[in-house]
């Protein structure tokens, strides 16, 4: 990897626009406004690559700038100089690489203190920075006062006031990108015990560097890869003693190097900041930040969480949607108006009963499939989806993320599989794709496994709330399964397959009211996407029921799970739950509907069909990702174990109830 | 479009779309956050043709 090439413009003024064209960079963390501000610099003539040997997208765009031609660069976000991600890989080596004419840092003056770190990095390893201090407006509605001008002193380096979402402070942007010159930047300093350690490594070398020996130093204190590769391309023969005299330092401070430079840093940063950041006596908390506070905190955040579920899941989808609506559709209009009416129409027009089964009969296609999936299934998650958008636009996730993090390193996962877990109540096939984004194998395994056993989709958990809930107690019993299971296995999975969970750390995107309009678009576009996913499935599931029925393969297989069936309590016909649940989870809830419909099962037999039926075996489409994601042996492995454990919970559940008539 | 759950904001064009890998037919049509993965719905068609109509960015 060619990083850090030599900058000719190193040590002169870094302003000198090759062939005309001065390059900017934008840097910073995410979520700083760099990509609204790369709109606003560049206008529409963007164009998006992969960086080279990357997967990571780089935005570049060409304007001219008060008469000067620029092509503006919008890095990936990165926090510091010394990469963890790819992104901030990329990010760093656009910088090293690329030597821009100017370099804007933007950050986020809310968090000032914080982010001046990177600017410190930046300024230490010699290029042209200047500092952009955004979202300036929210800063001051919070009541802090940036003395912009201290600042700019003190760092010796342009610094500018900006809220570029309100295009305020473009224009001193604009023209700072067309007049900059870069002049003699600060110099900061570390204890001077830091400082004689980076003077014996920096006097030992020879080569010339794209950064400041300093910056190269630290970056190999710290163990930088790229940094020791370059070192030694750079110093040939001489690299040997330079890397004995690393190592021989880095031994010494064995203990404790990162914590010391980040609390070194951390002063100097505090030193900036004396005089230029002023925060009132009594910082106005905006209502966002004190819910914040209270998701994020477990003895509020878990009471808070109880209740989004109760009145989210349980009183909206599981009551409303899959209780009123569904009641209205299936019971009023398909089965009072429209099953009579295509009844009507297709015993009139075909006279072979056995071609009327596939479109009206039990398994028909209009008063199974078609029926399940308008009457049933879309409303409920037209409720769950409307609930999900409210949820994700108000920015409650990422607070769920880190509430549950302790507890699922308990189980070998971190707060990161909030996504995989959260989307997975949404449809568990797609979640399932994203466990990829988990750090370790062993997280995806765990999340994968997980999301088959005990994470219910919208539909099916819909149904259960539903059915459930008119039977008193049956509901918490389920609900106390599925916690048990989760965490049980989740924890038996960790011990089995050990290994250290890794760090997880994230940004927090502000708490805000949800806009009506996103949550509008987000769940039609979600429903309507379900929708026409499931539709063709259900039509396609019915016509294979419909040639079992006809064929007798279908009783066969009934036949087959019968003593299955019995063995846990539920009646034969249960048995076409569990068939239907192996197409789709959905369909297989809508078959327990029906079931209950016809008064087959009572409070017990329901109880126990619905938690075998949320552990039992993913649907086909779910086995398939497995497959795609994990390989054949763990995903058949999976559906085995998770098969297993649904008769065998079911059948435990049943006794235990039986025996404790408690339902 | 700002990822629903990070808040990273990224052009509809940058998210990672019908990947095709979750064996789903069609395409999903969701947008992939690129820094989380979160899956993001677009924006309505003609949502979008009235904000271009009348210059409103996303």
């Amino acid at each position: 990897m060619a990083l850090f090439k030599k900058k000719p413009s190193c040590n002169g003024t870094g302003s000198a626009p090759r062939d005309g064209v001065r390059k900017v960079a934008l840097v910073g963390n995410p979520n700083v406004g760099k990509s609204v501000l790369f709109n606003a610099l560049t206008g529409a003539y963007v164009t998006v690559s992969n960086y080279p040997g990357t997967s990571v997208e780089v935005a570049r765009g060409n304007a001219v700038i008060e008469g000067v031609s620029c092509e503006i660069i919008d890095t990936p976000g990165m926090y510091s100089i010394v990469p963890i991600t790819e992104e901030e890989r990329v990010a760093r080596e656009i910088l090293l690489n690329e030597s821009p004419d100017l370099v804007l840092h933007v950050l986020d003056a809310r968090n000032l203190e914080r982010m001046l770190a990177m600017t410190i990095q930046l300024i230490e390893a010699g290029l042209p920075v200047v500092l952009v201090v955004n979202i300036m407006d929210e800063a001051e509605r919070m009541g802090l006062a940036i003395d912009i001008p201290l600042l700019q002193e003190k760092l010796a380096i342009p610094v500018i006031s900006a809220a570029t979402a309100k295009k305020r402070g473009v224009a001193e942007i604009r023209a700072m990108v067309a007049t900059y010159e870069k002049k003699e930047q600060a110099v900061f300093g570390y204890s001077a015990r830091l400082e004689r350690d980076i003077e014996e490594i920096a006097s030992l070398l020879k080569g010339g560097y794209a950064l400041s020996r300093k910056a190269l130093v630290l970056l190999m204190l710290q163990r930088d890869e790229e940094a020791a590769e370059l070192v030694s391309r750079e110093e040939g023969e001489g690299y040997a003693a330079i890397d004995k005299k690393v190592r021989e330092k880095c031994f010494e401070r064995r203990e404790s190097f990162h914590l010391d430079l980040s609390m070194e840093r951390k002063g100097i940063v505090r030193g900036l900041m004396a005089g230029v950041l002023s925060i009132p006596d009594k910082r106005r908390v905006t209502a966002g930040e004190r819910l914040s506070s209270l998701a994020t905190n477990p003895l509020t955040g878990v009471p808070l969480l109880l209740i989004v579920l109760y009145y989210g899941l349980y009183q909206f989808v599981g009551k409303f949607g899959a209780g009123t609506i569904v009641d209205f559709l299936e019971g009023t209009i398909f089965k009072e108006h429209v099953n009579p009416w295509i009844t009507g129409m297709v015993k009139g027009m075909i006279p072979w009963e056995v071609v009327q089964e596939l479109f009206i009969g039990e398994y028909g296609v209009i008063t199974l499939g078609i029926r399940y999936a308008v009457a049933i299934i879309l409303p409920i998650v037209a409720t769950f989806f409307l609930f999900f958008s409210v949820l994700e636009d108000s920015g409650y996730f990422p607070r769920l993320a880190l509430l549950v993090d302790r507890l699922f390193k308990r189980i070998g996962l971190t707060g990161r599989a909030v996504i995989p877990m959260v989307l997975g109540f949404g449809c568990d096939t797609m979640a399932t794709m994203v466990t990829r984004t988990l750090e370790t194998v062993r997280e995806r395994i765990i999340a994968t496994l997980l999301l088959a056993l005990a994470i219910p989709c919208s539909a099916q958990l819909g149904v259960i709330l539903s059915l459930l809930s008119k039977a008193p107690g049956a509901l918490a019993v389920w609900s106390v399964c599925m916690l048990l299971i989760f965490l049980v296995i989740g924890f038996l999975a960790a011990q089995v397959m050990p290994g250290e969970a890794p760090m997880f750390y994230m940004e927090l995107p502000p708490m805000r009211l949800p806009q009506l309009s996103n949550i509008l678009t987000k769940t039609y576009t979600r429903m309507q996407w379900y929708f026409m996913e499931i539709l063709p499935l259900f039509v396609l599931a019915s016509v294979l029921l419909w040639l079992g029925k006809i064929t007798h393969f279908f009783e066969t297989m009934v036949d087959w799970m019968t003593p299955a069936m019995a063995a846990i309590g539920l009646p034969r016909e249960t048995a076409v739950a569990f068939i239907f649940g192996f197409f789709r989870r959905d369909y297989g809830a809508a078959g327990l509907y029906d079931l209950q419909e016809k008064g087959l099962l009572n409070p017990r037999q329901l109880t126990v069909a619905a938690v075998t039926l949320t552990i039992f075996i993913p649907c086909v489409a779910q086995f398939l990702i497995m497959k795609r994601e994990r390989g054949l042996k763990v995903a058949i492995a999976i559906a085995v174990f998770v098969s297993l454990l649904a008769f065998t919970c079911g059948w435990g559940l049943n006794e235990l109830l039986v025996a404790s008539r408690l339902i | 479009m700002k990822c629903g759950y990070c808040g990273y904001e990224f052009p509809e064009e940058e998210g990672i779309k019908g990947c095709g890998k979750c064996g789903k037919p069609g395409r999903c049509h969701m947008v992939r956050c690129p820094r989380c993965f979160y899956e993001n719905p677009p924006e309505i068609g003609f949502v979008k043709k009235l904000k271009e109509k009348y210059g409103k960015k996303s």
